[in-house]
C-alpha cells in the first residue's frame, strides 16, 4: 500500500525501515565530483553489553497500538517492541523467518504451514504460541470494527485468508488462489492474545495501548520494551532481558540497554540536536549535507549514504471526464502531450539545486532501489526542449507567437497544484513552470495546504495537474491501490468500474498475475512488463528519487549500511564500542 | 474655502519644517521616497529579469566587483564563476577572461510603468557571466532585482491597505462621532463585531474559496482588502472619540449656522482636524501591513512563489543550510527591517512636527 507524503503525514508503515531494500553498492552521488569510500566494519571489534542511542522524532507517537498505526512517529516505536512472523532480510531483500522457525506450502501454494519458534516469551513472562497468531489475524487485522489498512493487504479478491492453529507451535494460511505476497505480508506484528481478547470482547480495541497507558502494561516480544514516555520530550526504551535471539557466541541480545527517543518540533532543530551532540543518529536531507558534513570529523560521526529511497515525487494530469472542460480532458489523455511535458522536466536542475546534488533521476514506476523488481530498460525521458515541441506538433498543437494552441484554437493554459507545506515540490513546480513557459504553455503555478489538494484529489477532482509524491516498498503488489484501475489511489482517474483504455486494462491484468504468481523470475517479467506501460503511457510523470543518508557516531558497532533498513539492519545488533 | 486651502498647506509645510528638525525623520522619509522610485523604476535599475533562472548558478554568492587589475587601475570588471561542486554550491572564477560592467545595456524586456515596452538595463554584463550584486537563490535568480519587484509588490500592496482601512474608519468614526445616537451606537457595536472575527481563520477560509485561476498577486490584494475591511474599527473608535469633541467647535457650529450638509461638515471640517493624528497613525500601521505580508508569505496565505515578495523572499532562508551556507539570502529581511524602522521613524518625527502638544 502507497501512501500520499506530505510534512505532515510522513506516509505509513510500510516506510519503516525493516521494508527498505538493499542495494549491495551504488556510485555515491550523481553529479558529484569527490566518491566517498563506504565506510566497513572493522572485524576485530567485539561487541559489549549497556550503553544507550539517542535518536529522534519529529512528532510524538499517537499510540503504542501498530495495528491501528499510520504514522511514522508511532511505527518507529512500535517497531521495537514488536514483531512479524516473517522479516525482510535488509542485504539480501529475501523474507527470513522472525517469530515463525520455518515454513512450507502444498504444491497448489494455497496452503502454508508456519511453525513458530518456541522460545519466544512476552513481555510479561507469558509463552508465545501459535493461539496469538490465530487471534491476531482472525480477531485483530480481520476485525471489520478496528481501522487497520492492514485488512486490503490481506484480502484477496475480496477473500480473507483462513488462519488455523495446528498445534501449539504450529499454524495454518489457507488461501483461496496462491498470493505471492503472502510473505512479506506476515511482516505485520503479532500481538498478546492474553491482554488484547477481553478488550476485543469490550470493544475498547480501538483506543487500547494509547499514549497514557502505563509503559509496563505495552506488552510485546521484540528486542525493547517501553521504560517511560514524556510526551513532548522523550520515549525511553529498555532492553527485553528475555529476547529470543542470541549472538554467534549464544550471548543473549539485544546489547543495548536502552534507546532515548527525543520528540523535536522540526528538521532543522533535529540537525541542530545532532550537531551539538545530544542525539546519536539522524537521516539526513540532501540540502543539509553541506552544513553537517564538515563537521564530520569534529562530531566524531560517519556520513552513510545508502542509495536511492523508495520516496518518489511525479507530476500528473486530471483524466478523469467529470470536473474539468472536455478540450483540456483531451489534452490530459493525449499520451504524446504527456511525453512532451516529461521531455521538459529538468532533472539534472532538480537534482543539483533542489535535492543538492543528492538524488537520482526516476523514469520507472519503480525507484532503483526496489532493486529485484526495477526494470532499467524502459522508455526514459531526458530533458529535451526540441523533442518535447516535436512531439507537441505531433500531437496536432501549434505554436503561434510564442504560446501554444491546440487543433481548436484553446490556449494551453493549466493549472498546476502542490502542497506548499513542501519545499522541495514547490521548488521542483517553479522550475517546471519556467520550462513549460519556454513552450508557450501557460503554467499557473498555486501551492495549495496538503488537506485542500486531498479534498481535490480525492473528492471533487477539480484539479488539472498536481505534484505530489509516494512512498512504497519492496513489494510491487503494494502499489495495487495506485496502478489497479480501481485503486482508491488511481489518482489520475480513480475507482473505475471497469479500466478506460487498454493499457490500463493490460496493468490490471498485470497486477493480478503478479499476485498469484510463485515463481519469482516469472513475477519479475510480470512487474518488468507494467513499468514498460507506465513509462510509455506516462499516467505519471516520475521526476527525482532522493538519496537516503544517515549520520551515526562512530561509537558505535553494528552499523551497517542498506538501502532497506538504514544503517541498521537489526536494532538488537547495535552495541556501544569500548 | 480659502481658509481651508490655507489650512492644508500649514498642515504640510508644517509637517515638512518639523521633520527637517526631527534628523531621524528626515531621513527616513528620503529612505522611504527612494525606495519607493527604486520599485516603480525596478525594471530599469534590476539587470535582470525577476523570474530569470540560472540553473547552474544557484545559490551563487554576490561577485565581488574588481577595480584593479595586473596593469593598474581599470574600469569596473567581473569574473563570471562557475560551479566546481554542485553540493557544496563552490564557484571558483575563471580569470582568463574579464566583464566589464556596462551602463545602460540591453537585457530582457520590461514594461516601464507597466506600459512602455522596455530592454535598457542601468547595468549589466555580456552574457554568460552575471553580476549578481547581491547572489542568487535556489533558482539562480538575481536577488536584487527579486528584491525591487519584490519591493513594488510589498510595499504597494501595504500601501493599499492602508489607505483602504484608514478611508473607512474615517467616514466610520466621523458619521458617528457628529450624529451621535442610535448612529454612534450601530456603527460602534457593529465596529466590535468586526474587531472581534479572528482575522487568520478568515482568511484561511477565503484563501481555499478564492478562485485558483487568479495569479496569488491578484488573490493577495483580495486578502488584503478583507483585511482592511476587518482592520478599521480601531481608527474608527479614536476618530469617532476625536470628533466628539470637535463638533462641538464654534467653527462647526459656524458651518452648520449657514446651512452646509451633514457630509460637507463631516468632510470639509470636522474630518481635516483629525488629520495631524491620522496622518501618524497611517504612517505607523505601514509596518503593520509588510510584516503581516511576510507572516502570511510564511503560511502560504500570501504571495506564492514564483512572484517576489520580501515576505517569501524571507521564507526561503528558513532552513539551517541556508543561513549557513547562503546568508544573502536573508538580505530581503534586512529590507523589510529598514522599512519598518523607517516608517517608524517617519511617524515618531510626524507626531513631533503636528502634535499641538509638541508645539511649545
Amino acid at each position: 500500500m502507497l501512501n500520499l507524503t506530505s510534512i505532515f503525514i510522513i506516509s505509513g508503515r510500510l516506510e519503516t525501515i525493516k521494508y527498505f531494500i538493499f542495494i549491495i553498492s551504488l556510485i555515491f552521488l550523481l553529479g558529484c565530483p569527490k566518491k566517498e569510500k563506504i565506510p566497513v566494519l572493522k572485524g576485530s571489534e567485539t561487541p559489549t553489553y549497556g550503553g544507550s542511542f539517542v535518536l529522534d522524532s519529529i512528532s510524538d507517537p499517537k499510540s503504542f497500538n501498530p495495528v491501528i498505526a499510520k504514522e511514522t512517529s508511532t511505527t518507529m516505536i512500535t517497531d521495537f517492541l514488536f514483531e512479524g512472523l516473517t522479516q525482510i532480510n535488509p542485504f539480501t531483500t529475501d523474507m527470513e523467518p522472525r517469530l515463525a522457525r520455518s515454513w512450507e506450502y502444498s504444491p497448489d501454494g494455497k496452503i502454508w504451514t508456519f511453525h513458530l519458534r518456541e522460545n519466544v516469551k512476552w513481555f510479561d513472562g507469558r509463552q508465545f504460541t501459535a493461539d496469538d497468531v490465530v487471534f491476531t489475524y482472525n480477531d485483530l487485522y480481520y476485525n471489520p470494527d478496528i481501522p487497520t489498512s492492514a485488512r486490503d493487504i490481506l484480502t484477496i479478491d475480496g477473500k480473507r485468508i483462513k488462519v488455523e492453529k495446528v498445534d501449539t507451535y504450529t499454524v495454518r494460511f489457507i488461501m483461496p488462489k496462491p498470493f505471492a505476497p503472502l510473505l512479506f505480508a506476515l511482516g505485520m506484528e503479532i500481538m498478546p492474545k492474553h491482554i488484547l481478547e477481553p478488550m476485543v470482547k469490550a470493544k475498547t480495541f480501538n483506543s487500547a495501548w494509547g499514549v497514557n497507558t502505563p509503559p509496563d502494561k505495552i506488552t510485546g516480544t521484540g528486542p525493547f520494551m517501553i521504560s517511560e514516555y514524556i510526551p513532548s520530550q522523550r520515549v525511553v526504551l529498555k532492553r527485553n532481558p528475555n529476547y529470543w535471539r542470541t549472538d554467534k557466541t549464544g550471548n543473549g541480545l539485544p546489547y543495548l540497554d536502552s534507546i532515548v527517543i527525543l520528540i523535536v518540533p522540526d528538521q532543522n532543530s533535529s540537525l541542530l540536536k545532532f550537531q551539538a551532540g545530544e542525539t546519536d543518529m539522524i537521516s539526513i536531507r540532501g540540502e543539509d549535507y553541506a552544513v553537517i558534513k564538515p563537521t564530520e570529523a569534529k562530531g566524531n560521526f560517519t556520513i552513510y549514504n545508502t542509495g536511492p529511497t523508495f520516496s518518489t515525487t511525479f507530476l500528473f494530469f486530471n483524466q478523469n471526464p467529470k470536473a474539468i472542460p472536455q478540450y483540456k480532458l483531451r489534452w490530459f489523455t493525449n499520451k504524446k502531450f504527456r511525453q512532451a511535458i516529461a521531455h521538459s522536466v529538468d532533472k539534472e536542475t532538480i537534482i543539483n539545486n533542489v535535492m543538492a546534488g543528492l538524488a537520482f533521476p526516476q523514469d520507472s514506476a519503480l525507484t532503483p532501489a526496489s532493486k529485484f523488481f526495477y526494470n532499467p530498460d524502459i522508455r526514459k525521458y531526458e530533458y529535451n526542449l526540441d523533442k518535447a515541441k516535436s512531439l507537441l506538433q505531433e500531437a496536432g498543437f501549434k505554436n503561434k507567437g510564442g504560446r501554444l494552441y491546440d487543433s481548436e484554437g484553446h490556449h494551453v493554459e493549466f493549472t498546476l497544484f502542490t502542497n506548499s507545506e513542501n519545499n522541495q515540490r514547490v521548488n521542483i513546480g517553479n522550475i517546471i513552470k519556467s520550462d513549460l513557459d519556454k513552450l508557450g504553455i501557460k503554467v499557473n503555478f498555486v501551492p495549495i495546504q496538503f488537506n485542500t489538494m486531498v479534498t481535490k484529489l480525492d473528492a471533487t477532482f477539480d484539479w488539472e495537474a498536481i505534484i505530489i509524491g509516494l512512498t512504497g516498498g519492496v513489494e510491487p503488489h503494494n502499489g495495487r491501490n495506485v496502478w489497479h484501475s480501481s485503486g482508491q489511489l488511481h489518482m489520475w482517474n480513480p475507482r473505475q468500474a471497469k479500466p478506460v483504455t487498454t493499457w490500463e486494462a493490460e496493468i490490471d491484468r498485470l497486477f493480478e498475475d503478479g499476485a498469484t504468481e510463485l515463481d519469482k523470475e516469472k513475477r519479475k517479467k510480470i512487474y518488468h512488463r507494467w513499468q514498460e506501460i507506465a513509462a510509455e503511457e506516462l499516467p505519471v510523470i516520475y521526476t527525482v528519487t532522493p538519496a537516503a543518508l544517515y549520520a551515526v557516531r562512530n561509537k558505535f558497532g553494528g552499523i551497517k549500511p542498506t538501502s532497506l533498513a538504514g544503517v541498521i539492519p537489526y536494532i538488537e545488533e547495535v552495541y556501544l564500542k569500548k | 474655502m480659502r481658509i481651508e486651502l490655507n489650512r492644508k498647506e500649514s498642515l504640510l509645510r508644517q509637517a515638512i519644517s518639523g521633520l527637517r528638525h526631527h534628523r531621524w525623520g528626515w531621513i527616513a522619509l528620503w529612505f522611504i521616497l527612494f525606495l519607493l522610485l527604486a520599485t516603480i523604476f525596478a525594471g530599469f535599475l534590476s539587470p535582470y529579469d525577476p523570474y530569470e533562472q540560472n540553473r547552474t548558478k544557484s545559490y551563487h554568492p554576490p561577485v565581488r566587483i574588481h577595480l584593479i587589475d595586473e596593469d593598474g587601475l581599470h574600469w569596473p570588471f567581473i569574473y563570471n564563476y562557475y560551479l566546481v561542486d554542485p553540493i557544496f554550491k563552490r564557484y571558483e572564477p575563471d580569470r582568463t577572461k574579464k566583464y566589464n560592467i556596462g551602463l545602460f545595456v540591453k537585457d530582457s524586456t520590461y514594461h516601464l510603468f507597466g506600459l512602455i515596452p522596455c530592454n535598457i538595463h542601468l547595468f549589466g554584463v555580456d552574457s554568460p557571466a552575471r553580476v549578481f550584486l547581491l547572489g542568487s537563490d535556489l533558482h539562480g535568480r538575481d536577488i536584487l532585482s527579486r528584491l525591487l519587484y519584490g519591493g513594488r509588490v510589498s510595499l504597494s500592496i501595504s500601501l493599499v491597505g492602508v489607505f483602504l482601512s484608514f478611508i473607512l474608519g474615517l467616514i466610520m468614526g466621523g458619521i458617528a462621532g457628529y450624529f451621535g445616537g442610535w448612529v454612534d451606537n450601530f456603527l460602534m457595536r457593529f465596529g466590535e463585531i468586526i474587531m472581534s472575527i479572528p482575522g487568520i481563520y478568515l482568511l484561511l477560509g477565503l484563501r481555499a474559496i478564492f478562485p485558483t485561476s487568479l495569479s496569488s498577486v491578484e488573490i493577495y490584494l483580495l486578502i488584503v482588502v478583507v483585511l482592511s475591511f476587518i482592520g478599521w474599527a480601531g481608527l474608527a473608535r479614536v476618530i469617532r472619540g476625536m470628533v466628539l469633541s470637535i463638533k462641538e467647535r464654534e467653527f462647526v457650529q459656524a458651518a452648520r449656522a449657514i446651512g452646509s450638509g451633514h457630509m460637507r461638515i463631516i468632510i470639509r471640517h470636522v474630518l481635516p482636524n483629525t488629520l495631524s493624528y491620522t496622518i501618524i497613525a497611517l504612517t505607523l500601521s505601514v509596518p503593520g501591513f509588510i510584516i503581516s505580508e511576510s507572516a502570511l508569505s510564511f503560511l502560504s496565505l500570501g504571495i506564492q512563489e514564483p512572484y517576489p515578495s520580501w515576505g517569501n523572499m524571507l521564507t526561503a532562508a528558513q532552513s539551517v543550510r541556508v543561513l549557513t551556507t547562503a546568508p544573502w539570502i536573508l538580505i530581503p529581511g534586512l529590507f523589510i527591517s529598514i522599512t519598518i524602522i523607517c516608517f517608524n521613524f517617519l511617524g515618531d518625527g510626524l507626531r513631533d512636527a503636528l502634535d499641538p502638544r509638541f508645539k511649545e
